[in-house]
């Protein structure tokens, strides 16, 4: 295969709860705009694009169709991907597999989301309702099988089900929750392209209300309106256009049965194991010749709805054993400055535009390598090898991106 | 590109109003008869491209449940929410960056017994403007696309008649048609009710449930399962404008970009000569004639004399959808997936009736949006080349 390399990002101006000033293609221009201003390139420069958001969120059915005429689309190579919460890595994926396999040199892959047109708990309960309703139809009991129960709560209703077997199993507390909350909320406040943007305390943290134990408000993550978008290229093209390039050196992406919805008693996964994660996570490594990720890896951004998950992530993925993740936390293992800074971006959890949220995680990382990060959030060592997540579906996709400061030997 | 990339095999339902069962049990029995075909299991396959639908699944994220009876659980799995012809270009992609040797591509649609279609075409609009006028729709824009052709080149609806009834005869020759007619007249199709002037009822593609599994390899690999690997020797896709009134509709320059692309990756420098049967996705009768002239398989403007003296029947100089095509059935998220899977069968020699004679070469046709704003193009052949 051949080396790819992303060459420059475009996020919309801000992400925020609601762009009212713009609907919804005026929005994702915006950040199309933004990776041609970053990169110098024209439209005319592009080869393909790849498009993702999540349709249900805006009831806009196949949004690459209206969008096309305002992503610079028309005459070129357009897919649409959409997988979910993992959609951005997704859509970012088949850019990546149209440069690797020759078909195309220059390839943009816009991601995109704006709740602010729809109700995202509406949106979430979509992915288990035609299940409800023919439960109901057959006069099955809704609240007997206990996978339904947590849907409840919308996706934190499902989320502290996890949380709980998370701590139950790593031995963390729930004030490793608050200080990973406040950490990353911390973090976020220094990135301009973040939404929540306070600087916060672990007592900050605590005095917001519980939604559904052990995960409070301050555990979860805004729903946001946003677009990010990369351009990626093969090896050639990154040393004609580009003085600096970030090499995405290993892809994966592993599906799992959907864990919390298996309906019917007894047959519901611990959704706190993430297989899935594990398996895309030793492929990623092994692409990008990383024998020791604990080593190796220099950074992570990781995809967490909710502040439990970036504990539980470093540990499914790797890059620290089972339980361990509470103990760099407390060290300052995870600061931007720390050993493995972890969501110097504030995460998923301080920004969810959800099309592109799974987006995010790579670009920061590209980003990072590049040391082109605007606002604060820099980490002062050397980046050589990043590790991007993303995560979605029922508690079931897991995408894994290795982006690295120097292209992958044969 | 060193790597080539083959279809080995494929497997459709029998295409229906209501399939009667679970898109999950289709799902699973349509998979696990294509593995048995091959001696498979799930683990033999590197990677599944799903393709299906949020609306018309009535669900967010339209592949949740479909992993498990697939067989993509704890597997490289990822979704393509368009067409199947995208799909099925997305899948040959993976194969090609020599990451995957093994790829499935799994589409289907419930289109017949959930939410219908045109419904759903609907929420394409913009929200703000054209989906609260309520002036458009799919079939009303089809029907302005059908009459910018047929006053640009003095096309009566005789001709469209003819058109359908080829359609309908042909897909009296596919087992996996939902709806055929083996005597269909153009006086038979002239008898069916107008949804917006000048289309009719049996001008237009029918409600379908079905579902599509194609099985694709690399070169060394393909030729390890099967003896009759079909070759994909070119692909291309491309877009055009969202709004109506800035486009020619009488003609498809984004079928002809695709097209262009897919030739110059297969060589195909005379698409008349080299290309010896096709099946493209018209939803609407009309748009056969305006795919097949952007394709190069016929000149501008001649829908009327090919359907005439009968040139895109089975035993013509060109034929086009000996299965029918979309007019036989449409699961719309599966069609692309169908015309490359029935591209498959005639280059196998495993058509049937339908067969025809000596075809070595197929193009194959995908298309999303209104007025077939969306277009790929995909070229199949029997030689490895």
């Amino acid at each position: 295969m051949r080396n790819v390399a992303i060459i420059g990002v475009g996020y919309t101006p801000v992400f925020v709860s609601k762009r009212k000033d713009v609907n919804i293609v005026e929005m994702i221009s915006e950040a199309v705009d933004a990776a041609f201003r970053n990169t110098n390139l024209t439209p005319d420069d592009i080869d393909s694009i790849t498009f993702g958001n999540m349709q249900t969120f805006e009831g806009l059915n196949l949004p690459h169709l209206w969008a096309a005429d305002h992503i610079s689309a028309l005459g070129k190579p357009t897919i649409r991907i959409s997988t979910g919460g993992t959609t951005g890595m997704s859509t970012l994926q088949a850019a990546y597999y149209q440069v690797a396999s020759g078909l195309y040199d220059v390839v943009m892959a816009v991601t995109w989301e704006k709740q602010s047109e729809g109700d995202s708990q509406v949106g979430l309960a979509g992915i288990v309702m035609p299940e409800v309703m023919v439960m109901v139809q057959n006069g099955m009991d809704l609240f007997g099988g206990r996978g339904i129960g947590g849907m409840g709560g919308g996706s934190t209703g499902a989320a502290s089900y996890q949380a709980t077997s998370y701590l139950h199993h790593s031995g963390a507390s729930p004030e490793h929750i608050d200080k990973m909350a406040a950490l990353e909320r911390t973090n976020a406040s220094k990135n301009p392209y973040a939404h929540l943007r306070k600087a916060t305390t672990v007592e900050d943290i605590q005095a917001t209300p519980f939604i559904s134990w052990p995960l409070r408000y301050g555990h979860t993550c805004p729903t946001s309106d946003g677009a990010t978008v990369a351009i990626v290229v093969s090896e050639e093209k990154a040393a004609k256009l580009a003085d600096q390039a970030a090499w995405i050196n290993g892809v994966a992406c592993c599906a799992s049965d959907p864990t919390t919805a298996n309906l019917i008693e007894g047959q519901i996964t611990d959704p706190a194991e993430q297989q899935p994660a594990r398996i895309a996570a030793e492929k990623a490594f092994a692409m990008a010749g990383i024998k020791n990720p604990r080593k190796e890896i220099d950074m992570a951004e990781l995809y967490n709805g909710f502040a439990h998950q970036s504990l539980m992530w470093l540990e499914k993925l790797g890059l620290c054993k089972e339980g361990e993740a509470h103990k760099m936390l407390d060290k300052g293992a995870l600061d931007i400055d720390g050993e493995l800074p972890t969501n110097a971006s504030g995460g998923v959890f301080s920004t969810n535009a959800i099309g592109a949220s799974a987006m995010n995680r790579p670009a920061e990382c590209a980003l990072q390598i590049m040391r082109k990060i605007e606002g604060g959030h820099q980490i002062p060592k050397k980046v050589r090898n990043a590790l991007a997540h993303g995560w979605g579906g029922l508690f079931q996709y897991v995408t894994v991106m290795i982006i690295s400061d120097e292209p992958r030997k044969a | 590109m060193d790597r080539k990339v083959a279809i080995v095999g494929q497997a459709q339902t029998k295409h229906s109003e209501d399939t009667g069962m679970p898109r999950e049990r289709m799902l699973f029995e349509l998979v696990k008869g294509l593995f048995g075909q091959f001696g498979m299991t799930r683990h033999d396959i590197d990677t599944f491209v799903l393709c299906s639908n949020d609306f018309e699944t009535g669900r967010t994220i339209s592949n949740v449940f479909e992993d498990t009876p697939v067989g993509a659980y704890m597997k490289d799995e990822t979704k393509v929410e368009a067409d199947g012809a995208w799909a099925v270009m997305y899948a040959a992609t993976r194969i090609l960056s020599g990451i995957y040797d093994t790829a499935l591509v799994v589409a289907n649609s419930l289109g017949g017994s959930e939410f219908r279609p045109y419904l759903i075409m609907d929420y394409q609009l913009n929200p703000t403007y054209d989906r609260q006028l309520a002036l458009i729709n799919e079939p009303s824009a089809a029907a302005f696309q059908a009459r910018s052709y047929m006053d640009k080149y003095g096309m009566t609806d005789a001709y469209l008649d003819m058109i359908a009834a080829r359609l309908l005869r042909n897909a009296a020759r596919n087992p996996n048609a939902l709806r055929a007619k083996a005597d269909a007249t153009p006086e038979y199709v002239a008898g069916s009710e107008y949804l917006y002037e000048p289309l009719r009822k049996l001008h237009c593609y029918p409600f379908t449930d079905g579902a599509c599994v194609l099985l694709l390899a690399s070169g060394e690999k393909a030729k390890d399962l099967t003896d009759s690997p079909i070759w994909i020797k070119g692909l291309g896709d491309s877009i055009e404008s969202y709004y109506l009134g800035e486009r020619e509709l009488f003609r498809s320059p984004s079928a002809r970009l695709a097209a262009e692309r897919a030739y110059k990756m297969a060589g195909i420098s005379d698409p008349k000569g080299q290309i010896d049967v096709a099946e493209v996705s018209a939803k609407f009768t009309h748009q056969e004639p305006i795919i097949c002239e952007a394709l190069g398989l016929f000149p501008e403007g001649s829908g009327g004399e090919v359907a005439e003296k009968g040139l895109s029947e089975i035993d013509g100089d060109m034929p086009v959808c000996p299965s029918g095509g979309a007019l036989g059935a449409y699961p719309f998220s599966a069609a692309g997936a169908i015309r490359v899977a029935e591209c498959f069968r005639q280059l196998t020699g495993s058509a049937g009736e339908a067969q025809v004679a000596n075809a070595g070469t197929a193009v194959a046709h995908g298309q999303d949006g209104f007025c077939a704003q969306h277009n790929a193009v995909i070229v199949l052949t029997v030689e490895e080349g």
